[in-house]
């Protein structure tokens, strides 16, 4: 692939304009977290470029937490700087999902069309991280509109997408020539990948993990429930995870609201049944929707190995060793 | 925004509410416009700022300027539903998922089980059907109640009855000094039918140990796993396929059901809850 490369001072230069247009959303680093925040002219020089994945997936500029989706509404275009790669691979089954030709989500549709994704790479990665188990690479590949590279003072912008182009060509970058991207650039792709797989080398594929998981095997279950306290944190923080309940307001208005299966009475029907009703039950599904359903239904897992949920569990139940004792 | 709005309801007029049984209601509604829907398909029906709940017509499909629906007090939103008088505005979106195939049902014997509040949506289907009444070998109905004065519809049956094609039988769990038709389970009903069991189509609709029952019984007589057709009850939110709140291993109940074969979910999670 063949980017254009632009200096950080050419870059913020960029920003600075695209804010007349655009609302820009990009990490910025706290104390102890990176997520997105809201970009003012003051904060263009702190947006934290080489951060690992943000606290808050990418779905929630798409399908956010709370949205009315009878009333009319009015959206700025935006920016999404700094999205990492494995939030990228889980628009493949929001877009399966939310754009299904029979039903398709108008609000969904907006929130994807007015919004210009800029893929980076990521260059370090925390002990959750593991993309790479399931195929994935911690950079983009797909699903962004440009790709953005970061060394020695320049940025490698690629375009993925014509709206990616589009932008780049207005920025007055699409006009220099393409080259390919430095061997630098390459060489702290290949580290990261490298150190990813062997972080995560002992992580069953998601081939593996479907037939561990499906072994009879209540104890296992029991065991990890045992200090899950049904918060839903892991459901929140999936970029996957795509559950919700429309809350009734007045005028036939209606909210679309994340709601999760870790929660009680997910499933249950008026009469009073309920298949999820016991804890233990609910965890296992949440893996069985990620390994088995959502494969049978969409054709991919629905995990992208991007770990928030074992940072966010307050159970500290961790995905991964379940995985692996269910697969022994 | 361009197109149509999934989550956007029409507005039904209320005109009036009859009662059926003491939690059982039936209400009349005329669409803004009219609504085509397929027997066995369902709908979400908003009480506005309440909420929305799933209900399959109890109207025949080929109304498409009135509809019925026949809702049994269980929850909520039923219970709001069921304090509403003529003259109100209720929304209405769908209709969702898939109906029954009438066409495979052409020139067969027809069993259609139903029990309780199950013989609303069974109402819609049999309506439909007589429509068209010929083209069914015969429809041989078993219906069940828990006692007589639960029967809901109690004025239709001697119209459906009078039908050439219909056997109609009736069983109460307990029976009182009036009730002169069954007494018992509803399976014993199908005891009582003259019937090539291995060419029947069989529909069941009801509380979930009733279908349970009711189909392991329909199996034992001879009816083909994939000619035993049945109206799922799962917490269905959005019909969309979307929302995963009737999510049922590989299937997505409001958009790949309600209605399925009991061959096609035979194998799933939590079938009968």
């Amino acid at each position: 692939m063949k980017s254009y490369s632009v200096s950080e001072k050419q870059w913020a230069e960029i920003l600075h304009k695209a804010l007349s247009h655009y609302g820009i959303f990009a990490p910025v680093s706290k104390e102890s977290t990176v997520d997105y925040e809201e970009i003012t002219e003051k904060k263009i020089d702190q947006i934290f470029y080489d951060s690992i994945k943000p606290t808050t997936p990418l779905k929630a500029f798409f399908f956010p937490i709370k949205e009315n989706v009878v009333a009319a509404k009015k959206q700025t275009p935006r920016l999404i700087l700094g999205v990492p790669a494995c939030d990228l691979a889980a628009i493949d089954l929001l877009d399966k999902i939310f754009l299904d030709k029979d039903f398709l989500d108008i609000y969904y549709q907006e929130n994807r069309e007015n919004t210009i994704v800029f893929g980076k790479d990521c260059y370090s990665f925390n002990k959750s991280c593991h993309c790479t188990a399931y195929g994935l690479n911690p950079y983009p590949e797909k699903n962004c509109d440009v790709g953005m590279s970061h060394s020695d003072g320049k940025f490698f912008l690629t375009p993925f997408s014509e709206k990616g182009e589009a932008f780049l060509k207005e920025a007055g970058i699409a006009s220099s020539a393409r080259e390919k991207l430095p061997s630098n650039v390459e060489a702290k792709r290949q580290s990261t990948t490298d150190g990813l797989k062997k972080q995560n080398k002992d992580i069953p594929d998601g081939k593996a993990t479907r037939i561990g998981i499906e072994k009879e095997n209540e104890e296992l279950w029991k065991k990890y429930a045992a200090a899950c306290v049904s918060c839903g944190a892991c459901a929140a923080i999936c970029p996957t995870c795509h559950c919700f309940l429309l809350i009734d307001k007045k005028n036939f208005e209606k909210i679309k609201n994340w709601d999760t299966c870790q929660y009680p009475a997910f499933e249950r029907v008026a009469a009073g049944e309920d298949p999820l009703k016991k804890l233990y039950n609910r965890l296992k599904n949440r893996y069985l929707c990620k390994f088995v359903h959502k494969p049978d239904m969409f054709g991919e897992i629905a995990c992208t190995g991007c770990g928030r949920c074992i940072d966010a569990c307050i159970g500290k139940i961790n995905k991964n060793e379940i995985i692996i004792e269910a697969c022994k | 925004m361009q197109g149509k709005n999934i989550y956007k309801p029409l507005l039904f007029k209320l005109n009036k509410v009859e009662t059926e049984s003491p939690l059982i209601k039936t209400f009349f509604m005329t669409p803004e416009i009219p609504f085509d829907f397929k027997t066995g398909q369902f709908v979400e029906v908003t009480v506005d700022g309440v909420g929305e709940a799933p209900y399959t017509p109890s109207s025949s499909a080929w109304v498409k300027d009135k509809m019925e629906i026949t809702i049994m007090k269980a929850g909520y939103v039923t219970q709001k539903m069921h304090e509403l008088k003529g003259g109100k505005v209720l929304g209405i979106r769908g209709p969702f998922g898939r109906g029954y195939p009438l066409e495979k049902f052409h020139g067969k014997d027809v069993i259609i089980l139903g029990g309780g509040v199950g013989i609303a949506p069974l109402r819609c289907l049999l309506l439909t059907m007589l429509q068209e009444e010929d083209k069914f070998k015969k429809i041989h109905i078993c219906f069940g109640a828990k006692t007589p004065s639960d029967f809901i519809y109690k004025d239709w049956f001697k119209d459906l009855a009078a039908h050439k094609r219909v056997e109609l039988l009736r069983t109460v769990d307990k029976a009182d000094g009036d009730w002169k038709e069954t007494e018992g389970v509803v399976t014993v009903l199908l005891d009582k039918l003259q019937v090539d069991f291995k060419e029947a189509v069989a529909v069941v609709c009801g509380p979930p140990i009733m279908m349970k029952f009711g189909t392991l019984r329909l199996l034992e007589l001879g009816v083909q796993e994939e000619n035993v057709y049945l109206s799922m009850e799962k917490n269905m939110s959005c019909g969309l396929g979307k929302c995963g709140h009737c999510a049922m291993g590989d299937y997505f109940v409001c958009k790949d059901g309600p209605v399925f074969t009991y061959n096609e979910i035979k194998n799933h999670p939590n079938i009968w809850m």
